[in-house]
């Protein structure tokens, strides 16, 4: 059954991978390895924890309750991690059509514009939610399943809301000197 | 008043290419400020909240897994030996390669949930084979994207995962018994108008000379992949695995096809696979939590109700009032991503759903082809943009072809607004 797929039947000389057709990085002040081996790390964590509660489930007829609310945790700073990274590489969803037309000056403000209010947004979550961390801590809040200290999962929403905050405080700065070299 | 601000200020945001979930989290803290200017720092701390509660949600990690099954399948090879098999079944002809491409993006909908990864993994095979056939690239880069469109019909389905999030009523089995049927139906109706168009235009007549694989051998090394959709749907069905645990078990079949079977994966290639399935996840999910704090200001504003009882108190009766829905929802879907219409509609139109008691789970199936069509209307045509790009041609070029695609998908949701059974019928036959 392992045929290479070179001797595969005739229909396509090409590969079966997709092309990859993954832009180069711009040069980011911060390596964005860091986001990417954490989102590398999570995903692969996430994937086996799952699969092994699938395996435990089916011999012992029981399922580990703490898996549950630990993935979900995951799934959050997955999102946010990896949500940085997409910040910093400009991958959000967005309406390109208005913004990608006109004058270079006026897709340089929009992109600038936009990269601002991610900036705004992140820094205002982040400033929020260190009271929200403050109060789980004050009150000695503890996690519905396993009973930890809730503090431990809320304090990476300050953390890292700051650096989606900071990816796109640089992603402004980038965007600034970007067009500039592109106008000469 | 305040209401009016946060439409605007969103809309006018979103347009000038804010990230949509910035414009969403924006818009949403503006108002909540607003309305608590007497309460301890104007409410805000509501914001944070809603954005953890909005993710926190067991369900929505089917989402991640499910992206990253598409992202291993999309390299495994799989694809090319299905349209290998393909090609043995109907053989070599006029118009049978589209006809091929639509079944096999059809047969891979039952194991990836988004259409862009669908899209993705037919192109790269597809495209190539047939301009070598004389297809027109633009003309191939049509029928990829509209039949990758089915993708997301066709069960499992990232987006009946976060409809299903949002609406308490409609539990994700349902959803993906009752997205099979019109799944299906969307696959047939694109052949028609790709088939005709290729025969009409006489285009691909090289196809006829090309040779035809073997069926046995063919069919022989296509089993690995025909299997996948059975374990995942089955495996669902027998109530082995949840849909999160359907899609994880996907997840490590899939590895195992590609690293062992075919090799096309190595090891060094699960990093990229990895980021990349993560940080398309990341872009999903960061939309869904920050359209929390948007419903939740919307919810906290009291807006929903009066304009919903305005619309149903408007005198156009059930059926016109969903005609206008489907208008409204076709205009904004060619501006925005599918994911992001169900944030941020889904919401404003429960008050309607519920006061014309339409089935939950037969609305779900109508947003969600009414969302497939988006995918493949240009100019923002998630599934067109991947295609496209293989293809090497500009959108503008699809436009003539995808036209008869649009309508033949567009019939198909008609005919399930005219007879909801084609969507109830499986899931009540299932129990679900």
């Amino acid at each position: 059954m392992s045929t290479p797929p070179e001797s595969g039947p005739t229909l396509d000389a090409a590969s079966p991978l997709p092309p990859q057709i993954e832009a180069a990085d711009e040069p980011a002040q911060v390596p964005l390895a860091i986001e990417d081996w954490a989102t590398v790390i999570i995903m692969g964590l996430l994937a086996c924890i799952t699969f092994a509660n699938v395996l435990v489930r089916y011999f012992t007829d029981s399922s580990f309750a703490w898996t549950e609310e630990f993935s979900v945790f995951l799934m959050i700073l997955l999102a946010m991690i990896a949500g940085s990274a997409a910040v910093a590489r400009d991958r959000h969803i967005r309406i390109e059509y208005f913004s990608e037309s006109g004058s270079m000056a006026r897709r340089k403000r929009l992109s600038q514009f936009g990269a601002v209010l991610v900036a705004a947004l992140f820094f205002l979550i982040a400033g929020l939610s260190v009271r929200m961390v403050w109060d789980d801590y004050r009150f000695d809040e503890t996690s519905p399943g396993i009973g930890v200290p809730a503090w431990w999962y809320s304090i990476w929403l300050p953390i890292v809301s700051t650096a989606i905050a900071l990816r796109a405080v640089g992603l402004f700065i980038r965007r600034g000197r970007r067009d500039d070299r592109g106008a000469e | 008043m305040i209401a009016t601000l946060l439409f605007v200020a969103f809309v006018v945001l979103m347009l000038v290419g804010v990230p949509i979930g910035a414009a969403l989290g924006l818009a949403g803290a503006a108002c909540i400020a607003l309305a608590n200017t007497d309460a301890q720092w104007f409410g805000l701390l509501a914001v944070p909240q809603n954005f953890y509660a909005g993710l926190g949600k067991y369900p929505l990690l089917a989402i991640p897994m499910f992206v990253l099954v598409g992202s291993i399948f999309d390299r495994s090879g799989v694809a090319l030996r299905l349209v290998n098999f393909a090609v043995a079944i109907v053989g070599r002809g006029p118009g049978m390669l589209p006809m091929v491409a639509i079944l096999v993006a059809m047969f891979l909908g039952g194991i990836s949930g988004s259409g862009p990864a669908n899209a993705a993994a037919v192109g790269a095979v597809m495209i190539a084979a047939m301009s070598r056939a004389g297809y027109p690239p633009a003309f191939s880069a049509s029928v990829v994207g509209a039949a990758a469109a089915t993708d997301i019909l066709i069960p499992p389905s990232v987006a009946f995962i976060v409809y299903s999030v949002l609406v308490p009523g409609a539990s994700v089995p349902a959803l993906f018994a009752a997205g099979m049927i019109p799944g299906i139906l969307a696959g047939l109706a694109l052949i028609i108008p790709a088939v005709w168009m290729a025969r009409k235009h006489k285009m691909g007549a090289l196809e006829a000379s090309m040779p035809r694989p073997e069926f046995w051998k063919s069919f022989r090394e296509a089993t690995w992949g025909l299997a996948a959709p059975v374990l995942i749907l089955g495996g669902m069905r027998a109530g082995w695995f949840t849909p999160t645990e359907a899609a994880v078990v996907a997840v490590f079949y899939g590895l195992f096809v590609g690293m062992v079977i075919y090799r096309t994966i190595q090891v060094r290639d699960l990093f990229v696979i990895l980021r990349e399935a993560g940080e398309l996840s990341a872009v999903i999910l960061l939309v869904v939590s920050l359209a929390g704090i948007f419903a939740y200001s919307l919810s906290t504003l009291g807006v929903i109700d009066p304009v919903a009882k305005a619309i149903t108190n408007s005198g156009l009766g059930e059926y016109g009032v969903l005609a206008l829905l489907i208008v409204m929802l076709i205009t904004v879907g060619m501006f925005l991503d599918g994911v992001s219409i169900f944030l941020i509609f889904v919401p404003l139109l429960w008050p309607i759903v519920q006061f014309y008691k339409w089935d939950p789970v037969w609305f779900g199936v109508i947003l969600t082809l009414k969302v497939a069509l988006g995918q493949f209307t240009p100019p923002l045509a998630v599934n067109l943009m991947v295609s496209c790009r293989i293809a090497n041609v500009r959108m503008e070029e699809t436009v003539r072809w995808v036209g008869w695609m649009l309508f033949a998908m567009f019939l198909v949701m008609v005919a399930v607004i005219a007879w909801p059974q084609l969507a109830l019928w499986l899931p009540n036959k299932l129990g679900y």
